[in-house]
């Protein structure tokens, strides 16, 4: 322990000299701007910046890469809260209350909330990172498909708890996003399923075009310029910063989702996709008041905000404890690595102290910075809601068009958004919840492929999932939650689902 | 199809075609600008997840690209189904030199296992124009060190005492990992189970998770876990030892008549333009002499084996064939 | 016999599930030991004509499908068709002139304000967007065919 304090202070005189901490800056800076709009990522901006490294040692190159990455993570939040226009996949969760906040008036209160959330869980796994990633790493290498398999319909039984609407509403739209998600070539044989002939949807339905139809646009369609007085949307500059309560409400969930958005993360994989979704289930199922969530909730955007920023630091584990690349920003960061000449693997710490600890020091430094650089940019983008509502949807809809061209330069995607739109503005209007349904597309694939992956290795038997230590444990976990809704279910008693199912019995709408 | 002047004439007339388009359109909006070519970012598809060959190829490569290019060169990840997901985005991509592809071994094998499976190919080797080849190197078969095989003949013989109990990882049902492991099975005689992955990547992370116990890797993929002792090379494919592998014997020495490599080489889709693909090759040529790209293909135990278009077309036609033949003689795996 | 809501949802969905399970015959299921790319597919299908028919089975006594629900419809449709348009214009007018025109079809002619205020700023937030986007981040809108 005293050794990796001593390696921490080795790594702060690395970050802390003023020429890494100006292009750390930088790359917190160009992070945050490529986080903002939707349709261009981390790994754009890091690719924009990837030239400016080339004179540069190691260490600064890394420092300001990994900057560009947690930078764009901050970012994300902004276009979801003011918009609802999620830009990825990880901040779908926050566009239901962040938004819902927004047409309180609340906006600003949820874009601090979610810089401040991402800030204490940014912190959080950079220190987790610092004392346990060799062990962690291990362990998470004991995730196979059967294990992955078993979280993944963990993630499923939490989805009972995602969504305002009656269970079966909610697990019908999640069927509707599995089926979507399977459109394209099957990714173990090469099948091509419904793809109509469509070149373009060979690769699946794009999560970012479903979601930006689904929510940003859907929005759009069910609001009539008429009905909105521009009043509501635009909060006095005095009422920027959350509240007490607001604070205090906030407090518990960004600590649950720093914890287990750190702890999804770290597997190797895509499983971190899920994390945001799962801290809102588990908020909800915290709450005292569920039924909260959806008109505004402080824990849905504080909860989902930090998990997704653990798990993006998680995701660092597996890359520096085994040199295991774990997603394209870890792939880009490792190729940064190799061109200069330093060959990732377990022996990076060992061989490189000072590219390593100052790597992780910068961390600590860059999110200090990006929480100063996020908190005055509030007041700046609130200011957007300033704009009357008659100028404010056409802008909006420009930048769904813009954002979702830009992922793939794909006009096809476009089209996907529109009639994602449309069909998101009719689910509405039959009172369905677009939410699990994106979950639903968003693991489609990755079940899939874990799923027939374990019936491969155990050739048919159901009992790989529960003979292999670390899946049992998940599978009883869902168990026991079904065990405990379905007694809950039973008693009935002061149970807002029951009302909610009563009141949809009844002829009350 | 071997003809190679054959679809270079044909490729320089969809070419014209092309350009022609683009000009009725109006100026600008296509790649009549050959010679301006890039003005924008290059989009470079890597069909397999992180840390397969392809990637750690790629990557390395588009940074010293860059500052020759004076553009971006963004490596985008279209994983799925052992690379075919991301062949087929390539082959419908517009053919303008702004999509580029990196693929590997694999890339001759798909049509033939559509035409196995009767379904219409997504595409041939006739949809892609080939620029440069730039790593090719044997593949290399390894096991998790929890794992007692010191030498290939220790694995053969406990493989054959518990039939269809061990398990080998793969980049995906007929992908380029696949396909030697299936040969080598088939030349031993042995049973072993499948785990398919999405990539050469995941198939080492799945190795040295222990969920497989055996894999045919790409030296570049599995180089750092070698180094860690992670995990153990028994044997390798290649005619003679890989120079980063002295002591791995090949699989002709130990008594297999087995010869794979796994090259990695850029692809441009059919109908680009001459004079960009042209383009594309000097760029290539000045890319992989720099000591940036060498010293990269170091660390992960490469050495550079360019090809340019002619020489990489005229190898390529004849690797393509044993790939057919490969997936022919493994027949229908079911599913 | 009033129409139910979510009897019509649950029956759209039924008729839905039905056309895709008749338009995935040919994906082979395969067999547990080696599962096949129709097998993920046929269990989704079922999972959702379950749910569609639960759905109806409990809407009989649901909430109306009220015509007064869909008075958004008219400003809705409008949005549609402008999106769908400039979708059309995107890629062949490039980002300058469709999106000018997208801005100025939904602010002036959809919203109705005043001609001058709704071109310029139609006019500015395109070129402001273009110049944000090409310039600073480097990332390509389509070009106009008529410049550029």
């Amino acid at each position: 322990m005293e050794a990796t304090f001593d390696s921490l202070l080795l790594g702060f005189s690395v970050a802390l000299r003023p020429d890494v901490l100006l292009y750390a800056f930088m790359g917190c800076l160009v992070g945050t701007l490529v986080g903002m709009l939707p349709g261009i990522g981390p790994l754009a901006g890091i690719s924009i910046l990837l030239p400016v490294t080339f004179g540069l040692d190691a260490t600064k190159a890394i420092v300001m890469l990994a900057g560009i990455y947690y930078g764009s993570q901050y970012g994300g939040s902004t276009t979801s809260i003011l918009m609802r226009i999620p830009g990825e996949a990880a901040s779908v969760m926050t566009c239901i209350d962040g938004y819902a906040m927004t047409q309180k008036g609340r906006g600003g209160a949820a874009l601090c909330i979610a810089a401040v959330g991402s800030f204490v869980a940014g912190t959080f796994g950079v220190i987790m990172l610092t004392l346990v990633a060799p062990p962690l790493g291990t362990f998470a290498l004991g995730f196979g498909p059967p294990e992955f398999t078993a979280l993944l319909v963990l993630g499923l039984v939490f989805l009972a708890y995602m969504s305002a609407t009656s269970l079966v509403r909610t697990l019908l739209m999640a069927s509707i996003g599995l089926l979507l998600g399977m459109v394209g070539i099957d990714v173990m044989t090469g099948h091509f399923r419904w793809a109509f002939d469509i070149p373009e949807l060979g690769d699946g339905l794009g999560i970012v075009p479903v979601a930006v139809g689904l929510f940003g646009l859907g929005e759009i369609l069910s609001t009539p310029s008429r009905s909105v007085t521009t009043k509501v949307v635009s909060p006095k500059l005095s009422e920027l910063l959350p509240n007490r309560a607001e604070w205090r409400a906030a407090a518990a969930p960004i600590g649950r989702g720093s914890v287990l958005g750190f702890v999804i993360g770290i597997v190797p994989g895509s499983a971190h996709i899920i994390s945001s979704f799962l801290s809102y289930a588990l908020e909800r199922r915290l709450s005292k008041t569920p039924e909260e969530f959806g008109k505004g909730a402080v824990a849905g955007v504080a909860g989902p905000e930090s998990a997704n920023n653990a798990a993006s630091t998680g995701a660092f584990v597996p890359m520096l404890a085994l040199g295991l690349p774990t997603g394209p920003v870890t792939a880009v960061l490792m190729a940064a690595l190799l061109i200069h000449g330093i060959p990732p693997g377990p022996q990076l710490v060992t061989e490189h102290p000072d590219v390593f600890w100052g790597f992780v020091a910068s961390m600590y430094v860059g999110n200090v910075m990006l929480l100063a650089l996020n908190l005055p940019l509030v007041g700046l983008f609130v200011s957007v809601l300033r704009i009357p509502y008659s100028y404010l949807y056409p802008l909006i809809v420009m930048f769904c068009i813009v954002g979702v061209y830009e992922v793939n330069h794909s006009i096809v995607d476009v089209w996907i958004m529109l009639a994602m739109g449309v069909f998101g503005w009719v689910l509405r209007k039959f009172d369905f919840d677009p939410a699990p349904l994106v979950l639903g597309l968003v693991i489609a694939p990755i079940l899939e492929m874990s799923l027939r992956q374990s019936l491969v290795m155990s050739n048919g038997h159901w009992g790989i999932f529960v003979q292999r230590p670390i899946a049992a444990v998940l599978i009883a976990i869902c168990a026991g939650l079904l065990v405990l809704s379905a007694v809950s279910m039973l008693r009935r008693r002061n149970d807002w689902r029951a009302r909610l199912a009563a009141e949809e019995a009844g002829d009350a709408a | 199809m071997s003809n190679p002047g054959q679809i270079d004439r044909r490729s320089l007339m969809v070419g014209a075609a092309v350009s022609a388009t683009a000009l009725s359109l109006g100026p600008g909006s296509g790649p009549a600008l050959a010679e301006d070519y890039p003005t924008r970012a290059i989009t470079v598809i890597n069909p397999f997840p992180p840390g397969g060959a392809a990637d750690v190829v790629a990557r390395p490569f588009a940074a010293v690209v860059e500052p020759i290019i004076k553009q971006p060169m963004v490596i985008e990840t279209k994983a799925g189904a052992a690379g075919a997901v991301g062949g087929q985005f390539a082959a419908n991509a517009k053919p303008d030199g702004y999509t580029l592809l990196m693929h590997i071994v694999s890339i001759s094998g798909f049509a033939e296992v559509d035409r196995l499976f009767g379904r219409k190919p997504k595409f041939t080797r006739d949809d892609f124009i080939p620029v440069a080849r730039l790593i090719a190197d044997p593949c290399v078969l390894v096991v998790n060190d929890k794992q007692p095989y010191k030498t290939l003949q220790e694995f053969i013989d406990d493989a054959k005492k518990r039939p269809n109990e061990l398990i080998f990882s793969s980049s995906g049902l007929y992908g380029a990992l696949h396909l030697p492991m299936a040969l080598f099975l088939k030349a031993a005689g042995l049973q072993v189970r499948h785990l398919p992955t999405a990539g050469g990547g995941p198939a080492v992370t799945a190795l040295i998770g222990n969920n497989a116990q055996a894999l045919v890797s790409s030296i570049a993929a599995a180089s750092g876990q070698m180094k860690a002792g992670r995990v153990r090379p028994l044997a390798s494919f290649g005619a003679t030892r890989a120079p980063s592998l002295p002591d791995v014997p090949t699989m002709k020495e130990l008594g297999f008549d087995l010869e794979y490599y796994l090259w990695v080489g850029l692809f441009a889709p059919k109908g680009t333009p001459e004079p960009i693909v042209t383009k594309l090759r000097d760029v290539t040529r000045e890319a992989v002499k720099t000591e940036a790209f060498e010293k990269a293909m170091k660390n992960i135990g490469q050495d550079v084996a360019y090809q340019d278009q002619a020489e990489f077309k005229a190898f390529w036609d004849v690797d393509a064939r044993r790939i057919e033949d490969a997936v022919r003689s493994i027949g229908k795996v079911e599913g | 016999m009033k129409v139910r809501r979510d009897v019509v949802a649950g029956l759209a969905v039924l008729a839905g599930g039905a056309a895709l399970w008749a338009s995935s015959g040919d994906l082979p299921v395969g067999s547990l030991a080696m599962p096949g790319a129709g097998m993920m597919p046929m269990i989704a299908i079922a999972l959702v004509m379950v749910f569609g028919a639960v759905l109806v089975f409990r809407g009989t006594a649901g909430p109306r499908l009220a015509a007064d629900h869909w008075s958004d419809a008219d400003h809705a449709l409008r949005v549609i068709v402008a999106t769908a348009v400039a979708t059309f214009l995107y890629t062949r007018l490039g980002f300058l002139i469709t999106m000018s025109l997208l801005l100025f079809g939904l602010v002036g002619l959809v919203e109705r304000r005043r001609v001058l205020p709704a071109a310029l700023f139609s006019l500015g937030v395109a070129l402001a967007t273009w110049l944000l986007f090409g310039m600073v981040l480097k990332a390509p809108l389509p070009p106009a065919p008529v410049w550029s």
